[in-house]
C-alpha cells in the first residue's frame, strides 16, 4: 500500500473536474464491452484461398470461432447482427442458417444489416445499442463478404426514371472509383502522395504480419479451393492475409496505369483490394461480463453517422470524426489510434490530413489497401485491429471510421483494456 | 467552540458515542494518511475542555471509526493496511479483535443501527464486507468492482446497506434477497446525470427520518439527495457551493431536512434540502446553504452530529490536527 498510490487518490479528489478522456477511461458496470473480436484471414477476390468459400460458410466459421475463443455459452447470446453488402436479400436466410451451423441454438436471433462499407460497424453499434437499451444482455455484431462470388453489376438494380431524373439522387450510382478520381483531382491530391501513403500501408501491414500481430484476431480455417492451374479441388488451410505483399514501394506503385481516367491518379495499388472474409465481435455489459467470467478487450463508447453529397462519399470520415469528438467532448490529441478505412489512398489521406491527425496515429498496422476490404466485414475487422493496436502502442482511446458509398460516413469511439 | 489538538496526527473521521453525550472518537493518521502510523482518540467533553480519555496507536493510518451500537465501550476502526480493529475503552493498548481480509485501504466502517450485532466496511479493493464482532471472519463479502469510499446501513432496516465509490454509482444491497449471482445487489444506479460527467462519490448518508432518502457527494463538489425509489428520475435536490471535493455528509438526527458537509475546501457547511413543509405564514424553503464553519485551516475530512442534548452540536476533524466541537445554530445565517 504505497504512499504514492494514496497521494494519487487524494490528488484525484482535488483535481476535481476530470477531463473528458479521464471520464471515458473510467469503468462502469453498465459499460458496453467487447469480450472477443475475431476474423478470418482476408484473401484476394477471385484468386485467394477463400475464393470458393461462400459467405455463409465464412460466417458459420467465424461465429463458431467466436464461441470457442471467448468461451461464451451460445445459449446466452440473444441476438446477432451481420453486416453484408452484396448478398442477395441481405443474406438473411443463409446467415440465420449459418448461425445454427455454428452452434447457436434456435433461440439465438439473427438479422442482416446493410449500410454499405460500414455494415460491420453498424451491426456492432446496433447490438451495442440493444444492450444499452436493455433489449438484450449478450449479442454479436459481425460482418461477412464473399466478393469473389457476389461482387459485380448484379449487386445494384437499375435506377428508375424517377431516381434518374433527380440531379443529386442519380449521382448515387456513380462508381466509387470514378467519383474518387474526380474528388482527388478537385482536391489536388497528387498521385505521388497517394502512392506513398499506399506503399506505407503495405509496409506497415507487412511488418505487423511478420511480427504476428494478428494472432489473437485471425482464426485459421480449412476450406475447399480450386487450383486454377489444374482445375483440381483441394483442401487447404488458410492462415494469413494474402493481400499483404513484399517489395511494394511508392516507385513500384508509380508504374501502374491509372484505372479510371487516362491522366488519373487512382489505380489497383492505391485503392482497397477486392477480398473475401468475415469478422465478428462479442458484446455485453461489463457487469454481465464479470458475472459470466468473459474477457474484456475494450469498451464501446459512442458512434456517429453523417450524410454528405454522394459524389463526396470519400470525405465521410472527415465529417463523422469531428461529430463524434464533439459529442464526446474530445479532441484529436485525446485519441491514440485512428483506424480509418482505406477505401482509396486519396480519401483516407485527405481526411487524416484535414483533421490534423499525425500520420503515425493512422492505421498503424496498415489498412484495406494492403489487407483488402471485404465490404461487410471491414467494420468488425477494424475493432479487433484497433483494440490490438492500442494494446501494442500502450494507448487507450481509439476511433474506427470509414466512408460509405452513396455519401455517408461513420465513426465509433473505443477504449482498449488490457 | 471547543477544540482538541490531535498533535502529529491528521484527522480522518469523527463519531459521537451513541451512549454518552460527552464522548467523541477520532480516527487519525500521521503524515496526512500517506505513510506511517494511525491513532484512535477517545475524547471526553468536560467542563475543563476536551480531554483525551484514551488513545490507541496502530501500525497504519486510520481512516474511519464507528461506535458499537450494543456495547458502550467498543468501537471499530478502518485501517490503511486493510485491517479492521475492534477496540474496547476499558482495555489498554491493543484491540480486542482484529480482522485482516481487505486487500487494500479500508475507508469506511459503519455499525448496523437496527440489528446492532453487525457492522460493514468498504475498501479500495472493490468490496464491501459485513462483520460480526463475535466471529473471526467476515460474514459476507459484497463485490463492487470499484474503489469504494463509503458504506452505510439504512437506519430503518436491519438488512439494507448501501455503498458509493469511484465509479459514480450508488449500490444498494438488500440481504433479504436470495444470494444469487447478483450478490444481494438490489439497486445499482448512477449518481451523476447529464450534463454532469461521472465523478468519484466519496461519501453518502441515509436520512434519519425519510427512509428512502439518501445524500451522496464527492469530487464534483455537489451534494445530491435522492429518493432511492425513483433514482432514475434524478436527484431531489442538488446542493452546490463547496469549492473542492466533499469528503463527508451527515444528516441531522433532529431535523429531516438538515444536512452537514465537510470538504477539501476547508469548510463545513450546513444545508437544507428544501423538503421541510411550508405553512400559511412561512413558505416552503428551497434547497440551499444555510451557513458555513470556516475555522479549519486544512482539509476537513469528518463531521458528525451529537445525538443528545440541545439540537445542533456537532464535531469536525481535519488535516489541521484539530477536532472542533461547535454549534450548528451559531453558524446558520452567517
Amino acid at each position: 500500500m504505497s504512499a504514492q498510490a494514496r497521494l494519487e487518490q487524494v490528488s484525484g479528489h482535488l483535481r476535481g473536474k476530470k477531463t473528458s478522456r479521464d471520464a471515458i477511461l473510467e469503468k462502469h458496470p453498465d459499460d458496453i464491452v467487447v469480450a472477443c473480436a475475431v476474423r478470418t484471414p482476408f484473401t484476394r477476390g477471385g484468386r485467394g484461398l477463400l475464393k470458393d468459400t461462400p459467405a455463409q460458410d465464412l460466417l458459420a466459421h467465424i461465429l463458431q470461432a467466436l464461441i470457442s475463443r471467448s468461451g461464451v455459452d451460445p445459449s446466452l447470446v440473444e441476438d446477432i447482427a451481420v453486416g453484408s453488402v452484396l448478398a442477395p436479400g441481405g443474406g438473411a436466410t443463409e446467415f440465420r442458417a449459418a448461425a445454427l451451423v455454428a452452434g447457436f441454438p434456435a433461440t439465438t436471433a439473427l438479422r442482416s444489416v446493410n449500410r454499405q462499407c460500414s455494415s460491420g460497424l453498424q451491426a456492432i453499434v446496433d447490438v451495442a445499442n440493444q444492450i444499452k437499451a436493455g433489449m438484450i444482455e449478450v449479442g454479436i455484431g459481425a460482418g461477412v463478404e464473399s466478393m469473389s462470388s457476389q461482387y459485380g453489376p448484379a449487386a445494384v438494380s437499375e435506377f428508375s426514371p424517377l431516381l434518374d431524373s433527380h440531379p443529386v439522387a442519380k449521382t448515387c450510382k456513380v462508381p466509387m472509383g470514378v467519383l474518387s478520381e474526380q474528388m482527388a483531382q478537385d482536391l489536388h491530391i497528387t498521385r505521388t502522395a497517394q502512392d506513398t501513403f499506399a506503399a506505407s500501408s503495405y509496409q506497415k501491414a507487412l511488418d505487423a504480419q511478420r511480427a504476428s500481430h494478428f494472432a489473437d484476431e485471425i482464426v485459421p480455417l480449412t476450406v475447399k479451393w480450386e487450383d486454377p492451374k489444374s482445375g483440381e479441388m483441394k483442401e487447404v488451410v488458410v492462415e494469413k492475409d494474402d493481400g499483404v505483399r513484399e517489395g511494394i514501394t511508392a516507385e513500384s506503385l508509380g508504374k501502374i496505369r491509372p484505372a479510371f481516367a487516362e491522366e488519373g491518379s487512382i489505380h489497383a495499388g492505391n485503392a482497397s483490394q477486392i477480398s473475401d472474409g468475415a469478422s465478428a465481435v462479442l458484446l455485453t455489459k461489463r457487469s454481465t461480463a464479470h458475472r459470466l467470467s468473459l474477457p474484456i478487450l475494450g469498451t464501446y463508447i459512442s458512434s456517429t453517422i453523417v450524410g454528405l453529397p454522394p459524389l463526396l462519399m470519400g470525405l465521410g470520415p472527415l465529417h463523422a470524426i469531428p461529430k463524434l469528438l464533439s459529442k464526446t467532448s474530445l479532441q484529436i490529441a485525446d485519441i491514440d489510434v485512428f483506424e480509418i478505412n482505406e477505401a482509396f489512398a486519396s480519401q483516407c489521406l485527405h481526411c487524416a490530413q484535414e483533421l490534423g491527425i499525425p500520420a503515425e496515429k493512422v492505421n498503424p498496422a496498415g489498412g484495406a489497401i494492403a489487407w483488402g476490404h471485404p465490404l461487410g466485414a471491414t467494420g468488425a475487422r477494424q475493432v479487433g485491429t484497433l483494440l490490438g493496436g492500442l494494446k501494442r502502442k500502450k494507448g487507450r482511446v481509439g476511433v474506427t471510421s470509414m466512408c460509405i458509398g452513396t455519401g455517408m460516413g461513420m465513426a465509433a469511439l473505443w477504449v482498449a483494456e488490457y | 467552540m471547543l477544540e482538541f489538538r490531535t498533535e502529529g496526527f491528521n484527522g480522518y473521521g469523527v463519531k459521537y458515542s451513541p451512549f454518552f453525550d460527552s464522548r467523541v472518537a477520532v480516527a487519525a493518521a500521521a503524515n496526512f494518511g500517506l505513510v506511517g502510523n494511525g491513532r484512535l482518540y477517545v475524547l471526553g467533553l468536560t467542563p475543563n475542555g476536551i480531554v483525551a480519555e484514551k488513545w490507541f496507536d496502530t501500525q497504519d493510518s486510520l481512516y474511519d471509526v464507528s461506535w458499537s451500537e450494543s456495547h458502550e465501550n467498543q468501537l471499530v476502526v478502518a485501517s490503511g493496511d486493510g485491517s479492521i480493529k475492534l477496540f474496547d475503552v476499558a482495555f489498554n493498548d491493543f484491540p480486542v479483535q482484529s480482522w485482516q481480509e481487505h486487500r487494500r485501504e479500508v475507508f469506511s466502517v459503519h455499525w448496523n443501527l437496527v440489528a446492532k450485532d453487525t457492522f460493514c466496511s468498504s475498501s479500495w479493493d472493490g468490496t464491501v464486507k459485513i462483520w460480526s464482532p463475535t466471529r473471526p471472519a467476515s460474514v459476507l463479502t459484497l463485490p463492487t468492482q470499484t474503489c469504494t469510499y463509503s458504506s452505510a446501513w439504512s437506519p430503518h432496516s436491519p438488512s439494507i446497506l448501501s455503498a458509493v465509490g469511484s465509479d459514480s454509482y450508488l449500490r444498494l444491497f438488500d440481504l433479504r434477497l436470495p444470494p444469487s449471482t447478483s450478490n444481494h445487489l438490489a439497486l445499482n444506479l448512477p449518481v451523476h446525470s447529464a450534463p454532469h460527467p461521472p465523478s468519484e462519490a466519496l461519501t453518502h448518508d441515509w436520512n434519519k427520518y425519510r427512509e428512502t432518502v439518501v445524500a451522496v457527494a464527492g469530487v464534483d463538489r455537489l451534494i445530491r439527495t435522492f429518493d432511492i425509489r425513483a433514482m432514475r428520475q434524478g436527484p431531489l435536490a442538488v446542493l452546490a457551493g463547496h469549492e473542492y471535493a466533499v469528503r463527508k455528509v451527515a444528516w441531522s438526527p433532529h431535523l429531516p431536512d438538515l444536512l452537514l458537509s465537510a470538504s477539501y475546501d476547508m469548510t463545513c457547511r450546513v444545508w437544507t434540502d428544501g423538503s421541510a413543509p411550508g405553512n400559511g405564514k412561512v413558505p416552503a424553503p428551497i434547497a440551499k446553504e444555510l451557513g458555513r464553519m470556516p475555522r479549519h485551516t486544512e482539509f476537513v475530512t469528518g463531521v458528525d452530529w451529537c445525538l443528545f442534548g440541545a439540537e445542533g452540536w456537532c464535531a469536525s476533524c481535519g488535516w489541521d490536527e484539530r477536532l472542533l466541537v461547535w454549534d450548528v445554530r451559531a453558524v446558520i445565517g452567517r
